[in-house]
């Protein structure tokens, strides 16, 4: 549940620096984000100006040089690995811009794995009586695949891998959907669907979704459109 | 985890063939040869229990299971005929026996030399199921024995070369002669003489091969009455009833050796015996133990030389699964990001590791069997034993090396940073 102000996820002066070979390349200065329930947020910015890095610090996949996360109300910047990995598997949900899918599963196995991490830290919501091949499908069908659940991911076209993606990123009813140019492969019109979808899940479900793309054309979809320069947001 | 660890497998199957087909050498070659092994121990250890006799005495300084020739002196035979133990006589029977080789069905075979009336001591309820046996109605046998003086010799040269050809003849047991093709009639060269194989026995016996005892004594000694080693057969404990033939005695009864711990009835008559006569007596029942201890040293070899096969093995598995760990860093960083943790990780690897094992083995005791029976049809006299323990000790080891081999290349795995993965090609 978002604390008492609504907001669900904030960062506060986010810095990042990368380090390699003893060279240091900070690449974000000080960012401040605060993303609120059902808030549906796009992030903008010329290629390397620390979008991804941003997203992968929101989602606990990288931990901060410096600065605080916030999520739920809750500290999560200074967690174990362990605790992070629960919350990652129960509160988020990812989508690629190259999918990212596993090739030895089928469309219905890959959406299943998340439930199948989710395991325990599953325990506490409210549908967990239902069965997780109801949850698999009912996922599918929203992303509009129940008859491909079989098919493997070097069988579907990219739209409708980035589709199972996004099944995979919902299935277990996350509070917070990070998408990392979720379009960026796709031609205009398989954009168009993933956006549609993307946008009715923000609508219909209340999922907050932070997503991260080029396409200024999509990004009007948002409620608010944030421009990333050079390692912080152009509002800042 | 388990439906993906399948789903890895089945995507690199030929890699998953070829660990398993390494898993599977290994363990077939762990199994056939300890098969091979202690299956060969095992089927002399059983042919010589079945000998109807509990103790075997023999010079201090022999082995029981390397000695051979005219090692012992026939004088001891109504020494240990005439034991005491207890105010009363215990032996029933003692049996000489001269040990010699012979080649036959293509390999060395220990002759035994045994009098023609004690041989019911070997046979037991084991029939002549062709032929019948040496020596019939012991002629050689009391035509020698007219011979000998007080001591027991007798001149040699009152014995013709006719009458020792006809007593130079030879009882084989079934699996030889199948081996062989040998068939009631058929001659073999020994000692320079032709002997003929007169009867063919159930096998089982202590011996694939016996002759006459006094045939073997006169070729070899001159006639001297030497044996290599006696079977005593002993007479049942005084007392009736209960387990007559493991009766506990009190360390006071035992002549030596006996310690704070109860001896049985034939250990104590063994200690006492071996004080009396100076010399080596052992219990029948211990022979499959001093095999075990005599050929110690062959199975530090086949354990080393099995280890070591293993050891490649699990190598294989471990290179295997590591460098299924760097083919999937992607993969690894796509699991993470969904929050797969470090044991699900690890449990990933090993899981596959071990199903690749499984396999492995199963197959592994598959090829063994296999080959067991192709050695018995190109060896018939080897007796490859693939006993439940094996079984057991190649599953455990199968399981228990996936394990080990896969948890490093998990551990590494799980240690992979998701979003460096995530950024491999």
């Amino acid at each position: 549940m978002a604390n008492s102000d609504g907001i669900i996820l904030r960062a506060e002066r986010i810095r990042h620096t990368y380090r390699s070979d003893g060279i240091e390349t900070p690449v974000l200065h000080g960012v401040d984000l605060a993303v609120r329930r059902a808030e549906f947020v796009t992030i903008m910015g010329p290629s390397g100006c620390g979008k991804t890095t941003l997203l992968n610090v929101l989602g606990l996949m990288m931990r901060p040089t410096g600065g605080a996360v916030e999520i739920d109300g809750s500290r999560v910047d200074g967690l174990g690995d362990g605790e992070q990995t629960m919350l990652r598997r129960g509160k988020l949900g990812f989508v690629f811009q190259r999918f990212n899918l596993l090739p030895v599963l089928s469309a219905e196995r890959n959406v299943a794995l998340a439930l199948e991490l989710r395991g325990k830290s599953d325990r506490h919501d409210a549908e967990r009586n239902r069965s997780a091949g109801q949850r698999v499908a009912e996922a599918l069908d929203r992303v509009g695949l129940s008859d491909k659940r079989r098919h493997k991911p070097g069988a579907l076209s990219v739209g409708e891998q980035q589709r199972v993606a996004i099944a995979r990123a919902i299935v277990g009813r996350p509070r917070l959907l990070l998408a990392d140019e979720p379009t960026g492969n796709l031609d205009s019109r398989n954009a168009a669907i993933v956006l549609d979808l993307l946008a009715d899940l923000n609508r219909s479900d209340g999922l907050t979704v932070v997503m991260i793309t080029h396409n200024e054309h999509l990004a009007d979809r948002a409620d608010r459109v944030l421009t990333m320069i050079d390692g912080r947001f152009e509002q800042q | 985890m388990f439906s993906l660890a399948v789903a890895h497998l089945a995507h690199r199957k030929l890699r998953t063939a070829l660990s398993i087909l390494a898993v599977s050498i290994g363990i077939m070659m762990l199994v056939v040869m300890l098969a091979l092994s202690h299956g060969m121990l095992n089927e002399v250890a059983d042919r010589i229990q079945s000998v109807d006799a509990e103790l075997i005495v023999l010079p201090e300084n022999e082995n029981v299971i390397f000695t051979a020739g005219a090692a012992f002196s026939g004088k001891y035979a109504p020494v240990i005929d005439a034991f005491e133990y207890g105010g009363r006589r215990v032996v029933k029977q003692t049996i000489g026996v001269m040990l010699d080789t012979l080649h036959m069905g293509g390999q060395q075979q220990r002759l035994f030399g045994v009098d023609r009336a004690d041989m019911s001591a070997f046979l037991g309820r084991r029939e002549v199921v062709r032929g019948r046996l040496f020596d019939e109605g012991r002629a050689f046998g009391d035509r020698l024995d007219g011979l000998r003086n007080e001591n027991g010799y007798y001149d040699p040269a009152l014995v013709g070369e006719a009458e020792l050809l006809a007593a130079c003849e030879l009882v084989i047991d079934e699996r030889l002669a199948r081996v062989g093709d040998y068939e009631v009639g058929d001659e073999v060269i020994f000692l320079g003489r032709p002997f003929e194989i007169v009867g063919v026995v159930e096998s089982g016996v202590a011996g694939r091969v016996f002759c006459p005892i006094q045939v073997l004594q006169y070729v070899k000694n001159g006639g001297v009455p030497w044996v290599s080693l006696f079977f005593v057969k002993l007479h049942p404990p005084p007392l009736a009833g209960g387990d007559q033939d493991r009766l506990r005695v009190g360390p006071s009864e035992a002549s030596a050796g006996g310690g704070a711990s109860q001896v049985s009835y034939e250990e104590a008559i063994a200690d006492a015996l071996s004080e009396r006569i100076k010399a080596k007596v052992e219990l029948k029942g211990a022979y499959r133990d001093l095999m075990y201890e005599s050929f110690s040293q062959v199975y530090v070899y086949i354990n080393v030389a099995s280890g070591m096969a293993l050891i490649v093995c699990f190598i294989i598995i471990l290179l295997s699964m590591y460098t299924m760990v760097l083919e999937r860093t992607r993969e690894i960083g796509i699991l993470k990001s969904l929050g797969a943790g470090r044991a699900y990780l690890i449990g990933l690897s090993v899981v596959e590791a071990t199903l690749v094992c499984v396999c492995g083995t199963t197959l592994g005791l598959g090829l063994a069997i296999g080959a067991k029976l192709g050695l018995e049809a190109a060896k018939p006299l080897l007796t490859v034993s693939i006993e439940p323990a094996f079984v057991l000790i190649a599953l455990g080891i199968g399981i228990i090396g996936g394990v080990l081999s896969a948890l490093y290349p998990g551990y590494r795995a799980a240690r992979l940073d998701p979003v460096a993965a995530l950024s491999m090609e």
